[in-house]
């Protein structure tokens, strides 16, 4: 019997493109906690994907318990004890909890119908399990999200799970609610003898937790199965972006920074915003750091008009306004925003580079009776796909077949196009490849040198050492602190890790 | 809009010219009558109204809905330009523009509701389409308006082209050309695609998607009345039943036009020229199958499946504009 | 489910009740011809119908789905019905065998091109429609079916002993009792409903899409079967415009009984309660002699109202939630 009970062997998968996964391998020990790490990007969604059953690998193959198998679709994986937990999407949130947890194996009574005090039974052992103490009849869209979670994960063991694979749990959790997830979590291996597949990219998470680690890079091993033991924070980031975290050696000069072109006096917002006391310079950039849930999105989206701000000012260039949506936010006072999620937000899939770039700028350059000409509109927007270098065959390109990186470059450019005098960009490198990384912290260090101001929404730690001049800190909907940045890295981000758990 | 040749839709829009070519071609040989001057007037009347019906329903799939009143608003719209005409006495262009505004009105009503309520609009116009006739039938009892001025009803039946093509057409085809100036040329035009496209990106870029659809339900509306206006001259009478009960006669051409031309289901791509096709294309076939004796009442049986094939087609078709995503 | 008191209180049909109760008193109260026999009587006789045709599109909404040719299906059935009788002499137990039969293959159409082609039931139930209407007026040439069985006729018309109540409610109530077990006690009703709330967690719990969307779209051709040869019971003929008129009552009642349109969320006995209210202010607007037409109109907005009401009501329980339940 192999002491592991998934195995990966040099796995290869292609997509139309992009080689996702180059001889990628994985091997997760019985009973232990293993992390899967690596940018987005990388190939973790890819070997997860196979792991689950979504996809098939091109090559390579797959154990379970020692024996080579194959899976097909979910269901196959759901059979030989694999389960993906993500948060509450996959419980019905009308149905009660017992209902869930025993939908696909509803207890019956002698008639055929359902049994329903049999389930209360049955689904109260998995409760427990997970230290769970609400009734099976609740209905699940009145617990916490934390509990949600806590219930999938009884579902899961339900269901026979002994691989469990945990897709960036707590996203959505209070420490207090991580810290309870992680108890039970360790007691779920050591009692029920399950083997987790933990995935995050809380570095601190991995090593409060995690037994192994595996990190995928460029679709490749960095390592594989490495006991935690024998790393520290910086090798593994060193692992997974190939390099040590660089700081770009600022070369801006602060005293460009002047007259405050936008503040937020006691800001209350319609989605829990409280007391936001915030001022953004010209030529600043701003950054709003947080985990996610701190709030930050939605902020911004307070911001420009797509939420409701409740109580307190929003001042442009000295005076009080109201901006009721994006387009007065553009058309008035110039304001911008790069989308997070540039599929759902940002670009039009269905549509190609011109129209996806010029969509900012209609308005603009319109002439009589409204007409706008494809030649009117290559004249006003090539110069700037052309400045970000983006690789497309040519304007005509449905979008959707750009890759990642030049999709991302297509969202930036339309509001370069518009001409921006404020500019906030929501986690512009996520899932984008390193050098056009590398290539947007140029561009976002250039725009506020030009006379931009730039509030900038990250994750990444170094990303926000790297560009931003002063780091707002974020925690549920509040501002918790902020920190002038003087490009320390080990200085600046304690001092930011300080704010997020004070 | 794409002008690049490895097109789906442009080759889309020239494998429709193929297809009607080839019907009239096969039609005028195998049916006695199809090709006299008396059938293809009568087609072009037909023709002009279908086309104009699938025009007023493109800008809502546009949308990404769809308008179940169409029928309903054009007949309502046209009731009150006959009884401007028959009772008011109002002259004939003066009476048609309102004829217009009501069907634009009667539009924005459908926009509004949408849009406010964040219901879909087929439930939307499920409802008012039983709205708008209902008060329709019962502010007129349900009487025609048969006494309509000589100039209004000659258009209808005026012949052009040595008699074998009705004016009717001429309208419907110079709509079509504006329509394609809008999407194509302007930059309204444009921001209506981006908002059926991906309503949340095009909100994000600074268009007012609410009120871009807006516009498209009380456009949907404006070319419904136009239809029912070209179907009065043609019928020579403003009658309640004639976009049959509650107007629902007119949703299987209103559908199959654009579909079949090229226009999603799911919103923000069109072709007005599609449509066009599209309209004549069905017309085509349903006379021809007439005239082919098939019968008058297996011919609806016949445009279901074809509507049942063009969307088949529509999905085939939304999977290729959309071919060889990147997975990330 | 919970039987206590409090529970029923919080149930979505007992304000539906209420309504009910309501607005036939106000209006016995101010016509009394309302509660004549003879008028429960027509009250019910429209009810038992409606009632049906109203669960065959509830069903169908359950898995969050539109079935736009409930009334081609009914029409469909109600002429092969009759036709089978008077043209070819079947016997009456093995016409109605046969007009389920073709209801069933209706719906099963429906269904398996919903689920082979991946397109949405409106876009195919539309498709069916014509397709099922079509069938129906190449058969009919437009023309009723006149010659009815006696023994079908007089089940059409017949009375429960003295009281008012129809023949033909029995065979309703049974359904809408045997739907309320089937969509609150029985594993294939509540993957349904599972289905509804969510494709991807439904399937992720191993629930076949295929099954569900299938089984619903049968039910429905079934129930519309059923449907359509009542009405020809009633009517004592077989015309080809039986159906024509029923896709809009057939979302009204579901959606004032509380349904969403987006799935997951039905309610049988609300859903009965709609068909009632639908029924007293049909019979109200004749008794008080308002234009029929009004009926149109009536409907129209109470569908726009209910729609609107139910999504508000959603809504206001999300914020709750997001409220009450963060720590």
């Amino acid at each position: 019997m192999s002491e592991f009970c998934l195995e990966i062997s040099a796995a290869n998968k292609s997509f139309p493109g992009v080689k996702a996964l180059d001889k990628a391998s994985f091997r997760l020990r019985k009973g232990s906690i293993h992390a899967l790490l690596g940018e987005n990007g990388a190939g973790k969604s890819t070997l997860i994907k196979i792991i689950t059953g979504v996809h098939r690998q091109d090559s390579g193959t797959l154990f379970i318990n020692g024996k080579e198998e194959t899976l097909n679709n979910p269901n196959d994986a759901t059979k030989f004890g694999i389960s993906v937990v993500h948060q509450e999407r996959n419980l019905i949130r009308r149905f009660s909890v017992g209902e869930n947890l025993m939908l696909n194996n509803l207890p019956k009574t002698v008639l055929g119908l359902i049994d329903y005090d049999e389930i209360a039974i049955q689904s109260k052992k998995w409760l427990e399990i997970m230290d769970l103490d609400i009734d099976p009849n609740t209905v699940v869209s009145e617990l916490t999200v934390a509990k949600m979670q806590l219930c999938e994960i009884a579902k899961a063991l339900s269901l026979k799970a002994k691989i469990l694979l945990l897709d960036e749990p707590t996203s959505s959790l209070s420490p207090k609610e991580a810290e309870n997830l992680f108890s039970l979590l360790r007691k779920i291996v050591r009692d029920e003898g399950v083997s987790i597949v933990f995935v995050s990219h809380k570095l601190e998470e991995v090593f409060n937790i995690c037994d192994d680690v595996t990190v995928l890079r460029d679709g490749q091993n960095a390592c594989t199965s490495e006991n935690i033991k024998n790393l520290d924070r910086k090798k593994l980031v060193r692992l997974m972006i190939g390099r040590d975290e660089q700081i770009v050696k600022s070369t801006r000069k602060t005293d460009k920074i002047k007259d405050t072109v936008l503040a937020l006096n006691k800001v209350k917002t319609e989605l829990g915003h409280e007391n936001i006391n915030l001022e953004l310079a010209r030529s600043e950039i701003m950054g709003l750091y947080g985990l996610v849930g701190a709030g930050r999105t939605e902020l911004v989206k307070c911001l420009i008009g797509l939420e409701k701000i409740i109580e307190g000012d929003v001042i442009i260039n000295g005076k009080k306004t109201a901006i009721d949506s994006p387009k007065s936010a553009l058309e008035k006072f110039k304001i911008g925003y790069i989308s997070e999620d540039r599929k759902k937000e940002g670009l039009i899939l269905i549509h190609n580079v011109l129209d996806n770039t010029s969509i900012t700028v209609w308005s603009q350059i319109k002439k009589a009776a409204g007409l706008v000409t494809d030649g009117m509109i290559a004249n006003k927007v090539d110069p700037y796909i052309r400045k970000l270098e983006v690789k497309t065959p040519s304007n005509y390109q449905i979008i959707s077949n750009l890759s990642g990186g030049n999709q991302q470059k297509i969202s930036v450019a339309k509001w370069l196009a518009a001409g921006t005098d404020i500019l906030i960009i929501d986690e512009p490198t996520v899932g984008i490849d390193i050098k056009t990384k590398a290539y947007l912290h140029e561009l976002i260090l250039n725009l506020a040198d030009n006379g931009t101001s730039i509030i900038l929404i990250s994750s990444d730690m170094p990303e926000m050492i790297s560009l931003a001049d002063r780091i707002v800190v974020m925690k549920d909907f509040k501002v918790n602190g902020i920190v002038e940045n003087d490009r320390d890295y080990d200085v600046v981000s304690s001092k930011i890790m300080e704010f997020i758990h004070s | 809009m794409n002008k690049k040749l490895p097109n789906f839709i442009f080759t889309n829009q020239f494998g429709l010219l193929f297809l009607v070519l080839i019907f009239i071609v096969i039609f005028s040989t195998v049916t006695d009558g199809f090709t006299s001057r008396f059938n293809i007037f009568a087609l072009s009347r037909v023709i002009a109204i279908d086309i104009m019906i699938g025009l007023a329903m493109m800008v809502v799939i546009l949308t990404g809905g769809l308008n179940l009143a169409l029928g309903a608003i054009g007949v309502c719209a046209a009731m009150f330009g006959g009884w401007c005409m028959e009772v008011l006495g109002i002259p004939i262009v003066p009476a048609l523009l309102l004829t217009l505004g009501m069907g634009s009105l009667l539009g924005l009503v459908n926009g509004i509701i949408t849009v406010k309520t964040g219901v879909h609009s087929f439930i939307v116009t499920l409802a008012t389409m039983s709205i708008y006739f209902g008060f329709m039938t019962m502010l007129t009892e349900a009487e025609a308006f048969r006494r309509l001025p000589d100039l209004f009803t000659d258009f209808g039946s005026a012949k052009l082209f040595n008699k074998y093509v009705s004016p009717l057409l001429l309208v419907s085809v110079a709509t079509c050309f504006i329509l394609f100036y809008l999407f194509r040329f302007t930059d309204i035009g444009r921001k209506l695609i981006a908002a059926g496209a991906n309503p949340e990106a095009a909100e994000v870029s600074g268009i007012s998607v609410s009120r871009m659809f807006i516009y498209c339900h009380a456009l949907s509306g404006f070319l419904g009345a136009l239809a029912a206006i070209l179907l009065t001259t043609r019928i020579g009478a403003a009658i309640p039943s004639m976009a049959g009960q509650l107007g629902m006669d007119w949703l299987l051409p209103a559908f199959l036009a654009p579909v079949i031309g090229g226009t999603l289901l799911s919103g923000g791509k069109l072709s007005v020229f599609g449509t066009m096709l599209g309209a004549v294309l069905v017309t085509l076939l349903t006379n021809g199958l007439y005239l082919l004796d098939v019968g008058e009442f297996w011919i609806r049986f016949f445009l279901g499946i074809i509507l049942l094939l063009a969307v088949l087609l529509d999905r085939a078709r939304e999977y290729l504009t959309l071919k060889n995503v990147i997975v990330s | 489910m919970n039987m206590t008191v409090a529970a029923i209180f919080k149930k979505d049909w007992l304000g539906l009740l209420i309504v009910v109760l309501v607005s036939g008193l106000v209006i016995a109260a101010v016509k009394p011809a309302f509660l004549s026999p003879f008028n429960l009587y027509v009250l019910m006789v429209s009810t038992s119908y409606m009632l049906i045709i109203a669960l065959a599109q509830m069903i169908i909404i359950a898995i969050g789905q539109m079935n736009l040719s409930v009334g081609a299906i009914g029409g469909l059935v109600a002429i092969s019905f009759s036709g089978l009788m008077e043209v070819h002499q079947i016997s009456v137990p093995v016409a109605v065998l046969s007009g389920l039969v073709i209801g069933i293959a209706c719906g099963f159409l429906n269904g398996y091109i919903t689920v082979k082609s991946g397109i949405s039931a409106f876009i195919i139930t539309l498709a069916t429609l014509y397709i099922f209407k079509g069938i129906n007026l190449g058969i009919t040439e437009a023309e009723p079916f006149y010659n009815i069985p006696e023994n079908v006729k007089n089940f059409g018309n017949a009375k429960i002993g003295n009281t008012p109540i129809p023949f033909l409610l029995i065979i309703p109530i049974i359904i809408t009792i045997l739907m309320w077990v089937f969509i609150n006690r029985t594993e294939t009703g509540r993957h349904m409903l599972a289905y509804g709330n969510s494709v991807q967690s439904a399937e992720l719990m191993g629930i076949s899409s295929s099954k569900v969307v299938i089984t619903a779209h049968i039910i429905s051709g079934f129930l519309a079967a059923i449907a359509g040869m009542l009405v020809v019971c009633r009517l004592q003929l077989g015309t080809p415009n039986i159906g024509d008129s029923w896709l809009l009552p057939s979302f009204a009642a579901p959606v004032i009984g509380g349904a969403i349109l987006a799935g997951g969320k039905v309610d049988v006995i609300a859903t009965a309660l709609g068909v009632l209210i639908v029924a007293i202010i049909s019979q109200a607007l004749v008794i008080f002699k308002i234009d029929p037409f009004f009926v149109q109109i009536f409907l129209g907005v109470m569908i726009l109202l209910a729609v609107f009401v139910n999504r508000y009501r959603e809504y206001k329980q999300e914020v709750r939630r997001k409220i009450f339940s963060s720590e």
